[in-house]
């Protein structure tokens, strides 16, 4: 008896002229998509797993998953003599409307995804973004969640973030903070200056290296104005800020050197004559 | 000497330091004082243990960095050539509370001031506790509870002669051992002019000495043990 595969592959099933072939190539294309997607989804989910929550890790998995399982099936769809001209029109058409209506959701994905993988912030990173400054609650596929220092809530969608100056007080290990100081014309600015490196070396946060500097910057109208700069880890700066500022005060006082209240000195062209008035004048008054 | 195991009641004092645990009215409490400071915490424990023992020096007054760096006086050192020096590092004395089940940290002080430096640039160097130190050919006289002994074995590696004056280390995986004094074991092997690593050996300075219960192991916090490779030079 002889066997003959491809009389076999021409056989009809029965729907049409659709042959054992056609639903062969039918279901071996929706296999290779349902793979494809399977492995592709699986990458997705390995390559987010530190980066996004795991709800929003699984949602984004399952799209890529349908979005491609989709795609092969409509790929697969001729094989079955099925005809997607008017699929296409009206799916053009609906996909024209969604585009529309959800351009700014797709453009906030998209930034979203980008933030994710370029990371210029982090979750506990303090920031300012568009005016706002606090830290980082959350990064979700569609907004930023931040917590501004005076503990309100604000969602900013990651297109905003994406498009936005985004400054990030803690992204380097390091970093430098001032402090103007004035002292009065009498004092000694070399002392001044000895006094303040002191007090700033005992601060354990105040960076060695880095070395601060402080330094005489200029002669203002009542004093002489110092500037200490200072370096110190990113995520303490502002607690040795805090910190720092009232120790060399206290300390520049205890060695005889204070600041500097505003003050005139005025001149008067014919001299300045100081004259006493007869006793008598006041009594009579009262 | 301070550092030890405890069960129930003890009553320790070095110096201007003072660790204790007491039954008042049947409740247990822990107090240490140091440095004009004290502490103090209700303890309640059946079977617990209480550890002192000296801890990785990264910890006060903050947790920031996991990074010790020390800098000693420069040594010049030819190519291929090694050298063990002995070095003090500063000493940190963790409290720890161990059951059967769990060993977590009730207390770290320190007797001595703290300072932190950055080694490498602002943008991606790593901020690291400073600490100054001589170099001594032997082990150095060390007060207890301030300073430890350091052995540093540093390797010329590189073709090049090597001035190095400074060694920053990874604290994670970092071994402390202890008996009459607080002892660490280390090496440098410089790679390049600008390239160095270091490690940490886990072996006693010196026969009979107990390894310290370090403050990673008892915050589980997961450590590989590969060293650190000084990308910023050691000069």
């Amino acid at each position: 008896m002889s066997f003959n595969l491809t009389e076999i592959f021409e056989i009809p099933i029965g729907i049409g002229d659709i042959t054992l072939e056609h639903l062969v190539y039918f279901l071996v294309i929706l296999a290779i998509g349902i793979t494809v997607a399977k492995v592709v989804s699986t990458n997705v989910r390995r390559a987010l797993m530190d980066r996004l929550p795991k709800s929003e890790r699984e949602l984004l998995t399952k799209v890529v998953y349908y979005v491609i399982v989709i795609w092969a099936f409509v790929f697969a769809l001729p094989q079955l003599n099925v005809d997607l001209s008017g699929l296409l029109v009206a799916g053009g058409i609906a996909g024209l409307v969604i585009g529309f209506a959800s351009q700014s959701v797709v453009s906030n994905l998209i930034s979203g995804l980008f933030l994710m993988f370029e990371r210029p912030i982090k979750i506990g990173d303090n920031i300012n973004v568009s005016g706002v400054s606090g830290s980082v609650e959350d990064i979700r596929v569609l907004s930023t969640v931040v917590k501004m220092y005076d503990g309100i809530y604000v969602r900013i969608p990651n297109e905003k973030i994406f498009t936005s100056n985004i400054t990030n007080y803690v992204h380097n290990a390091a970093r430098r903070f001032e402090y103007s100081i004035a002292i009065r014309y009498e004092d000694d600015a070399n002392e001044a200056i000895r006094i303040a490196k002191k007090v700033i070396a005992t601060h354990p946060f105040a960076l060695k290296s880095p070395a601060p500097s402080v330094f005489v910057d200029n002669l203002g109208d009542d004093g002489v104005n110092l500037t200490a700069y200072i370096w110190a880890p990113a995520r303490n700066w502002w607690d040795v800020r805090t910190d720092l500022l009232w120790k060399i005060k206290q300390e520049l006082e205890a060695n005889g050197i204070e600041m500097p209240f505003p003050q005139r000195t005025l001149t008067f062209a014919e001299g300045l004559e100081v004259r006493t008035r007869p006793a008598g004048k006041d009594e009579k008054r009262e | 000497m301070m550092f030890g195991r405890y069960m129930g009641s003890f009553h320790r004092e070095c110096d201007d330091i003072m660790v204790e645990i007491e039954q008042i009215n049947g409740l247990q409490t822990y107090r240490r004082r140091c440095g004009g400071e004290t502490f103090e915490r209700l303890l309640v424990s059946k079977t617990g243990e209480v550890i002192v023992n000296p801890v990785e020096p990264v910890n006060l007054p903050k947790d920031i960095t996991d990074f010790l760096q020390m800098e000693f006086t420069p040594m010049v050192i030819e190519p291929g050539a090694s050298q063990t020096v002995y070095l003090k590092f500063p000493v940190e004395i963790g409290v720890f509370l161990e059951s059967a089940k769990d060993i977590e940290v009730l207390d770290v002080f320190a007797a001595g001031s703290q300072k932190y430096t950055l080694y490498g640039p602002p943008t991606n160097g790593v901020v690291a506790r400073y600490y100054r130190s001589a170099v001594y050919p032997e082990i150095p006289l060390v007060e207890t509870f301030r300073e430890g002994v350091m052995e540093l074995s540093v390797t010329n590696a590189s073709h090049e002669w090597a001035e190095v004056s400074q060694a920053v280390f990874s604290c994670t995986d970092m071994k402390i051992y202890y008996d009459d004094f607080v002892a660490a074991t280390a090496t440098m092997n410089i790679l390049s002019p600008t390239l160095a690593e270091t490690n940490f050996v886990d072996a006693p300075l010196q026969t009979g000495m107990v390894k310290s219960v370090e403050i990673y192991t008892a915050r589980k916090i997961p450590v590989l043990n590969r060293g650190y490779l000084m990308e910023w030079g050691f000069t």
